[in-house]
């Protein structure tokens, strides 16, 4: 019994580190985003991301092996925590390819899409947010954390339009073609990261309203 | 032949029943579907509640094979009444292992009347079966699975309505199903060894019968352990194929056994010939609709075997009697 307990918060400890760097990944993205939109790109949150990333991996492996330790009455449990970590952990793969993408992307962007590009990127992180939130409160609070899914879902609306807009925009522009390309893929990739999270925040819900009537 | 002989003739006999009545057994199945424990450790714990069960009840509740079904009159007609029992027992215990080598639990009752119809029909020119009695246990035959059915449904509606849904995060989840699991766990264990006990009285009995000097705790043991490695061999496939019925987990596993085990208490305390096995069948497809889980594959043959032990043991019995008699 003594072991179980003891098994049992390691996995509360572990689970909140990995929450907390995921939310530590996507401060920084927003703060290398917020310099990139003021013509002057911080890499060094960039770096951050990927060494926040890096972390996760670690986290997520030490994770799983404590989960799947002693996997016994609630296997289905295990499993969904399972799942939710890896729909987490892409998060944080997505944030860490797009990093890699705005260390390489060679141009400044655009003065005429600036408001639509930072309206994504508070999208992107508050989603984020929204999720380890979520991730948290479902431990917890299935009520709280079933609300949070709408507050998720909503992001990815505005993320949705503001990625519509952006792209409108860029393909109207008579520009070098290279550099309208790789910035639409900015914008796709960034999308995707909010994308992804409403996908997980779906998974979430799914399971809110599963345990209680399972 | 030697008395001892018989004995051991008899002996080899009655590990065998007791090998098909433990191969049978699918008492363990909830542990297993709910994964409470692994396969390995359902089986230990098995074995040692089928040891215990047959060493410390056994000896108290030898029972008499077919006596208000079988209308037989030995001393006139000279049918060998050993014969007859060891034919019904046999026939039984095949019907038992042939059944449990495909997964599927039938009633050890319902083989044990297929065996008793089926020499009542042969020794007994068309009188020596007693279908009113018969026919008064069909009904029960009939209630025992919408019994099982109603009242796990009603749990499992209940514990929905009441239970799950003040559990508010994964948390109060896990707790509470863990709190289940140890509930479980230890009804269970009563069910084996209980049902070890009252089982090891059909192959126990065979062998008090022939007479001689026997040490009855021996005797108990090795008939535990026939039971227990039933389970072991056999068991295993049915404990497996019958968890993988529906979605289990320990307080559905609850919900399931703890109807099972007290329907089939006042089935005992009231003289009603329940079946343990179609009461759980039942009551997992009790579960699945509370719950709107599908059923997986392997209902359709269940019942199937259900409807087909009787002609089977009956068929057995006609067959292995004439053998047997020339046997003993």
């Amino acid at each position: 019994m003594k072991l179980l307990k003891e098994k049992k918060n390691e996995l509360y400890e572990v689970n909140k580190e990995f929450l907390a760097e995921t939310l530590n990944a996507s401060a920084l993205l927003h703060e290398a985003l917020s310099s990139f939109t003021n013509d002057k790109l911080k890499k060094e949150s960039l770096k951050g991301v990927i060494q926040a990333e890096k972390k996760c991996d670690e986290l997520k492996d030490k994770f799983t092996e404590v989960l799947f330790r002693d996997k016994r009455a609630l296997p289905f449990l295990v499993e969904d925590r399972f799942k939710i970590l890896m729909m987490i952990d892409t998060v944080n793969d997505k944030m860490e390819f797009f990093s890699r993408f705005l260390e390489v992307y060679p141009f400044k962007l655009y003065k005429e899409i600036k408001d639509e590009f930072k309206i994504l990127y508070s999208a992107c992180s508050q989603a984020v947010e929204e999720l380890v939130n979520c991730a948290i409160l479902i431990e917890t609070d299935f009520d709280g954390a079933y609300k949070k899914t709408f507050e998720i879902e909503e992001k990815k609306r505005e993320a949705r339009t503001a990625k519509f807009n952006l792209l409108g925009k860029l393909y109207k522009m008579k520009d070098d073609p290279t550099k309208v390309y790789l910035t639409s893929k900015l914008v796709t990739y960034m999308y995707d990261i909010v994308s992804w999270v409403e996908e997980t925040s779906d998974f979430l819900r799914g399971l809110i309203i599963k345990y209680p009537s399972k | 032949m030697a008395l001892e002989y018989i004995l051991i003739v008899f002996l080899i006999i009655s590990v065998i029943i007791s090998f098909g009545i433990g191969a049978n057994d699918e008492t363990m199945a909830p542990l297993y579907g709910s994964r409470i424990l692994k396969m390995k450790q359902i089986l230990i714990l098995a074995a040692i509640f089928a040891i215990a069960g047959a060493v410390l009840l056994g000896e108290g509740v030898a029972k008499s094979v077919g006596d208000k079904i079988l209308l037989l009159d030995y001393e006139s007609s000279g049918i060998n009444q050993n014969a007859v029992v060891m034919t019904i027992l046999i026939s039984t215990a095949i019907v038992l292992i042939l059944s449990s080598a495909f997964g599927l639990p039938i009633s050890s009752t319902h083989a044990t009347i297929g065996g008793i119809i089926g020499l009542g029909l042969l020794l007994g020119n068309g009188g020596g079966v007693n279908w009113s009695t018969i026919l008064e246990m069909s009904i029960w035959w009939l209630a025992s699975p919408i019994v099982g059915f109603t009242v796990t449904y009603g749990v499992v509606k209940l514990l929905n309505k009441h239970k799950l849904k003040t559990l508010k995060g994964f948390k109060a989840f896990e707790k509470s199903e863990n709190r289940y699991s140890y509930i479980i766990l230890i009804i269970i264990c009563i069910t084996a060894f209980s049902r070890a006990g009252n089982d090891s009285s059909n192959s126990v009995g065979i062998v008090v019968g022939v007479g001689g000097d026997i040490d009855i705790i021996w005797l108990l043991i090795i008939t535990g352990l026939g039971l227990a490695i039933g389970i072991i061999v056999l068991g295993r496939i049915v404990i497996k194929n019958l968890s993988q019925m529906t979605d289990l987990r320990p307080s559905t596993a609850f919900a399931v056994q703890v109807p099972t085990a007290a329907v089939m208490l006042i089935g005992t305390f009231q003289s009603i010939p329940l079946s343990g096995s179609h009461l759980l069948v039942a009551s997992l497809v009790g579960l699945s609709k509370a719950n709107n889980t599908p059923m997986r594959k392997g209902l359709g043959k269940i019942i199937a075997i259900w409807l087909l032990t009787f002609p089977i043991a009956a068929l057995l019995s006609i067959v292995l009697y004439f053998p047997i008699d020339l046997l003993l």
